[in-house]
């Protein structure tokens, strides 16, 4: 069964549910997509800082301007001890200068090295080839777990010209520098971009990349080539950025794993959901409560309206409430009061009205006891002075009166079967109807011998034909009569035909039976089919056939005492078909 | 009234039917017997004061004046003396509920009056028959 008290609190919590779900997802959503943007501008100002940095140490500037020195340029051209010593300084000047532990070398153009200061060696060939007029950046390159750059920059006046003493005075000034972050930087930008940042440099063609501590592997293309944050897997999911360092082929990136930026999302999403479900269960509860308050008023209501609809009708509501609810009560009891009294009216109008019935039933009983008793006795006595005089006074009457006399006499002998008749058909409404099961095909079988006996002397043959009877349920002594009357009427109604015929079968209805009764004697205007079955009611002339009009009204009064239904069909000279329904046997 | 050789008792109030049962027991001889009373109290001072006689037949009307026919019934058959004495109820009703009390006080025969003179004539001289000279009475 469907409940107010039960539904109500579960649509509560139901919504409840959805909303907190709803929340949740949305709040997890926008906590995420904020962390998130927080962490990319994080690891663009890293970038930015870093970029900064290895920007600043201006290599290509500082290299071509030392080729440039003139002491660099006066040595290659003049050597000497104190041109070397002169070219040293400069070349230590920046060694000192750069926090980049660089070596700083200068060759001739074949490569061999003519000075060299810094701590570095990392062999005798030329690193990177030079441009004729600028510095040129080479490839980076490992060293166990450190990585150096090399950057070179030509001399002046070094044209590849005809002449020993040209090449003699032309040479190449390389930096080797060793890529590091300091300590404090390092920490400072960690600050900066929250824990377990990881900060990256390479460049784009394929060489190592360091994370200032060790060799790692070079991230993704596409972190390479976007310069936008993106995802990737490097043992754990990451978001990196990749900026180029501008004036070089270096690039740098940041990544942070993803765990860190989402951990803000999640730290939401566990410190949100046991509120929500908090929530959920305050709303059930005092849902499940509300309800329970609204409804219980309703329930008595419900359970008072239950035992009246039963029959209870002195069962009655505490109004107790001032609300609705209240109200209802009070409407409820008014309600039941009216029907109480009602009811109680009603019994009494029954009461009254059978106990009027009961009297009028008993002035129809002694009625008819009277017709029967008191109307008979006239009309014997009528009859039989009529009789006594006619074998009496025989000889003293003359042929008119005698004929008057016979007149008398069928008239009398007609008003007793009309008696008779009546006192059957009153006696039916007193009978009671005993029910049980029926042999219809056995019964009509009897009554059919019975007709077939009475017809023994008329003219003409009489077949009675009794198809395959269904048993009915029903009084078997009424039932008897029923068919009795039917086919007396048929036979009566065939007496003028030569080889009359009745048929006696059955079709089975919706929960019914119909019995039917054919004949092809005399018929009846269809006009008139109606007025068949009521008492009394004649549609033939005395003098054509005999009869009271009593025989088919009883047939219809014991149907329908059985919950049946008559009828008939017929036309003049073309029989008549009588049709009633019984109820089937099993029921 | 000679209550002496009473063979036929009738107890009938109309005197038409009284008068066609007459009719009806003589033309076979039987009516020389006959006693008839008007109502119901007169056959019980039939029996009260003709001490000892004993009809072979009561033929006895059911809806009588005083004494109705079912109350002479019921005084008769309840009486040791008379309790023999063969009651034919010979009345207008074929009311179930009158035939069933009739046979319940102990009436010997019910017979209903045909409307139809030849038949209630028949009826009359077949009961007067049988009761006086086909049946057999204790002595």
């Amino acid at each position: 069964m469907r409940s107010i008290q039960r539904t109500f609190p579960l649509f509560v919590t139901a919504l409840l549910l959805a909303v907190g779900i709803v929340q949740l997802t949305i709040g997890y959503g926008e906590v995420r997509q904020a962390s998130r943007s927080v962490a990319d501008r994080r690891l663009r100002f890293v970038d930015s800082v870093l970029v900064d940095l290895f920007r600043s140490s201006q290599q290509r500037g500082r290299i071509t301007a030392l080729a440039k020195d003139s002491a660099i340029v006066a040595f290659l051209r003049s050597g000497g001890q104190r041109g070397r010593e002169q070219a040293l300084a400069a070349l230590r000047r920046i060694t000192l200068d750069t926090a980049t532990n660089a070596r700083l070398e200068l060759r001739d153009f074949s490569g061999r090295v003519l000075l060299s200061t810094g701590r570095f060696a990392l062999g005798d060939s030329v690193l990177v080839s030079p441009g004729a007029d600028s510095a040129r950046f080479g490839p980076l390159i490992r060293r166990d777990t450190v990585l150096f750059f090399g950057v070179a920059a030509a001399t002046p006046g070094t044209e590849q010209s005809s002449g020993g003493a040209t090449e003699q005075a032309g040479g190449i000034v390389q930096q080797i520098g060793h890529l590091q972050l300091n300590e404090r930087t390092r920490r400072s930008l960690t600050g900066l971009a929250g824990g377990d940042v990881a900060f990256l440099f390479g460049n784009a063609a394929g060489d190592p990349w360091t994370d200032f501590a060790s060799i790692v592997p070079a991230p993704p293309a596409n972190v390479r080539d976007r310069h936008t944050p993106t995802r990737y897997e490097r043992g754990e999911s990451k978001r990196a950025i990749a900026m180029a360092v501008p004036g070089t082929p270096w690039m740098v990136a940041t990544e942070l794993p993803t765990r860190l930026i989402v951990a803000p999302a999640q730290a939401y999403l566990l410190n949100m959901a046991p509120l929500a479900a908090l929530v959920v269960i305050l709303g059930t509860l005092v849902a499940w409560w509300g309800s329970r308050r609204l409804t219980a008023p309703l329930v008595g209501v419900t359970r008072a309206a239950e035992a009246i609809a039963t029959g209870d009708l002195a069962q009655r509501v505490p109004p107790g409430r001032d609300d609705e609810l209240g109200r209802l009560a009070r409407s409820f009891n008014t309600m039941a009061e009216q029907v109480s009294r009602s009811h109680h009216h009603l019994e009494v109008q029954v009461a009254q009205r059978t106990k009027a019935l009961e009297g009028t039933n008993a002035e129809l009983e002694s009625f008819s006891y009277s017709v029967s008793h008191d109307l008979r006795a006239p009309l014997r006595a009528i009859h039989g002075f009529a009789r006594i005089l006619l074998e009496d006074h025989h000889a003293k009457l003359d042929p008119e009166a005698q004929r008057l006399l016979g007149v008398i006499d069928q008239n009398t002998r007609r008003m007793g079967q009309l008696i008779d008749d009546l006192l059957a058909f009153s006696r039916l409404g007193r009978t009671d109807v005993t029910t049980g099961p029926v042999d219809m095909k056995e019964l009509t079988q009897l009554v059919a011998d019975e007709v077939q006996r009475a017809e023994a002397g008329r003219n003409g043959s009489l077949e009675i034909q009794i198809d395959p009877l269904p048993p009915a349920r029903g009084d078997r002594g009424l039932l008897r009569q029923v068919m009795s009357n039917l086919l007396l009427n048929a036979a009566k109604f065939t007496r003028g035909r030569p080889s009359a015929r009745i048929e006696v079968g059955s079709k089975p209805n919706v929960d019914q039976t119909v019995y039917y009764v054919k004949d092809n004697g005399a018929g009846f205007d269809a006009r008139y089919a109606d007025k068949l079955f009521g008492v009394f009611q004649r549609l033939h002339s005395a003098e054509e056939f005999d009869g009271t009009g009593v025989g088919l009204a009883i047939v219809k009064r014991i149907v329908q005492r059985h919950g049946g239904r008559v009828w008939a069909e017929g036309a003049v000279n073309q029989g008549a078909t009588f049709y009633f329904t019984l109820p089937g046997e099993e029921r | 009234m000679p209550p002496h050789g009473v063979d036929i008792l009738l107890v009938e109030d109309n005197a038409n039917d009284a008068e066609l049962t007459l009719r009806a027991l003589k033309q076979r001889n039987l009516a020389n017997q006959v006693h008839v009373c008007r109502d119901g109290a007169e056959a019980m001072d039939f029996f009260s004061k003709g001490a000892g006689a004993v009809p072979k037949v009561v033929l006895l009307d059911l809806k009588l004046p005083k004494v109705d026919g079912l109350e002479v019934l019921r005084r008769l058959k309840g009486d040791a003396r008379t309790k023999a004495i063969p009651i034919v109820v010979l009345t207008s009703s074929r009311e179930e509920p009158d035939i069933e009390r009739a046979y319940a006080l102990g009436a010997n025969s019910y017979i209903v009056k045909p409307v139809d003179f030849e038949a209630f004539a028949r009826a009359v001289s077949d009961v007067g028959l049988y009761w006086l000279l086909l049946n057999h009475p204790p002595q």
